[in-house]
């Protein structure tokens, strides 16, 4: 039995997971997927990381200060993936910093796996992934310090960030570096967006993995995330409708709260 | 096998997370119950790692007497210093060892959010100093809302915390939820990917 208050939510996201599952076998079946739209942050990547490799200076990488239970830590894992292996393949110095303990190991073995994948298995660095701190501003200090003491060229902050945001983003614009930031937070998006070059705005961060990697059936994943969006839209327009002819009809309300 | 192991262990344990949550059974809540405890475990002895790297690092530095080899020795002195001060109480909820902390790493961490009130107005500046359409959209937003928040606001004009607050509560609202639902539907779906493989990163490949 579907929990009291759970049922709509229930049914709504079994249909989102049928779509995204019919998407995902339409792609492996190698029909045709329709185009998504360019993302510019994501596309600025390559471009920080040849900067960086011009300079001689390295690349900071930040998965935010989420736990493996946060969704963004884990989307932010795909774009490390990628920037590793472009950091390997330039010969490019990557510093990735860590907050929380559980999350060190896993961007390690990333990084690690990227250089192994570029056939450079002993240019991995194993200082250049460190745990720093588990406490919050301790971890924004010691980034802060670490942006004014190495001067990274580029300054990629993609995942979970709370209040330290705008201190990281605000150093690193300082120091010059290009700044490419990502998160789903709306109340850290202002910060990123007024210091950072590029920012990645909610639900692009979770569209990394597969806009990188290039491979269809990752693409066809997108495509049926935009039909769940256009589903709620439709709701919502509705909802709106409804509550505009008939302000006390609440009977798509209590549909929704089942 | 080194790889379908772990993504066959996420996905048995996401499902058995995500159908707990709709479905409240004595069995499914005593696994996710038991699933949650695992990480904790996982999570506690991972802090040794992190404390071996913070070592690795730091000793190193030290003895290569690199550039800011002092602020090693104080990390170093701190760390141990509290875990050996933690061990010798016995107890996280000693008094000795809360006065310790709550005199120490609390002041010093407001002091680090307290910068926050510069780097915004700095960032701000810098924001409202681009001369493009939405850099003066940005720059009248924030100024009606900065003055519809402050009594001098009203005293200009009665009209100005009406606005201010008609930004937050429509414009403001709506972009927020639009952004919440992308992600929401974003998040779904790259649990979905990592669960049936498709999606590797976590792993180290794409």
């Amino acid at each position: 039995m579907i929990a009291k208050g759970m049922i709509s939510t229930f049914w709504i996201e079994l249909s989102f997971c049928v779509a995204v599952l019919a998407l995902i076998s339409r792609a492996k079946k190698g029909l045709k997927i329709p185009a998504i739209n360019k993302v510019a942050g994501l596309d600025a990547l390559d471009e920080a990381i040849g900067r960086a490799t011009e300079m001689g200076r390295p690349v900071h990488y930040s998965p935010g200060i989420g736990d493996l239970t946060n969704a963004q830590t884990l989307a932010s894992f795909s774009t490390l993936s990628h920037v590793a292996k472009q950091c390997a393949k330039y010969d490019t110095a990557l510093i990735v910093t860590n907050r929380t303990p559980i999350v060190y190991p896993i961007t390690e073995e990333i990084v690690r796996q990227a250089y192994m994948e570029q056939g450079k298995p002993d240019a991995y660095n194993p200082d250049s992934v460190r745990f720093i701190s588990d406490d919050q501003f301790a971890y924004a200090t010691a980034c802060v310090g670490l942006m004014n003491r190495e001067l990274p060229a580029a300054n990629i902050l993609i995942g979970a960030f709370w209040a330290e945001s705008l201190i990281m983003a605000e150093v690193g614009s300082q120091t010059g570096a290009i700044q490419i930031s990502g998160t789903a937070h709306t109340h850290q998006i202002p910060f990123f967006v007024a210091a950072c070059d590029y920012c990645l705005i909610g639900e692009e961060i979770y569209a990394a993995g597969a806009y990188l990697s290039k491979d269809p059936v990752l693409m066809g994943n997108l495509v049926a995330q935009d039909w769940g969006k256009m589903a709620m839209s439709l709701i919502i327009l509705v909802g709106a409708v409804i509550a505009t002819v008939s302000p006390n009809a609440n009977w798509l309300l209590d549909i929704l709260k089942l | 096998m080194r790889r379908e192991g772990p993504v066959l262990l996420g996905a048995i344990t996401g499902i058995v997370v995500i159908i707990s949550t709709y479905f409240t059974t004595q069995v499914l809540t005593t696994v996710k119950n038991e699933i949650d405890q695992w990480y904790l475990i996982a999570e506690a002895f991972v802090c040794l790692v992190g404390l071996i790297n913070l070592s690795r690092i730091h000793f190193d530095r030290l003895s290569k007497k690199k550039p800011g080899a002092a602020n090693s020795i104080a990390l170093l002195v701190c760390m141990y210093g509290f875990v050996l001060f933690g061990l010798y109480r016995g107890s996280l909820g000693d008094k000795q060892y809360s006065w310790l902390y709550n005199t120490t790493v609390n002041p010093m961490s407001a002091t680090v959010f307290s910068l926050l009130a510069f780097y915004i107005g700095s960032a701000a500046y810098r924001a409202f100093r681009v001369r493009t359409a939405e850099a003066t959209v940005l720059l009248t937003a924030a100024v009606i809302m900065m003055l519809g928040r402050v009594p001098i606001g009203k005293m200009i004009s009665p009209y100005i915390p009406q606005m201010a607050g008609w930004i937050l509560d429509y414009p403001n609202t709506a972009g927020m939820r639009g952004i919440t639902l992308g992600a929401t539907l974003g998040g779904i779906a790259t649990a979905l990917r990592i669960m049936v493989g498709i999606e590797r990163g976590h792993l180290g490949s794409d």
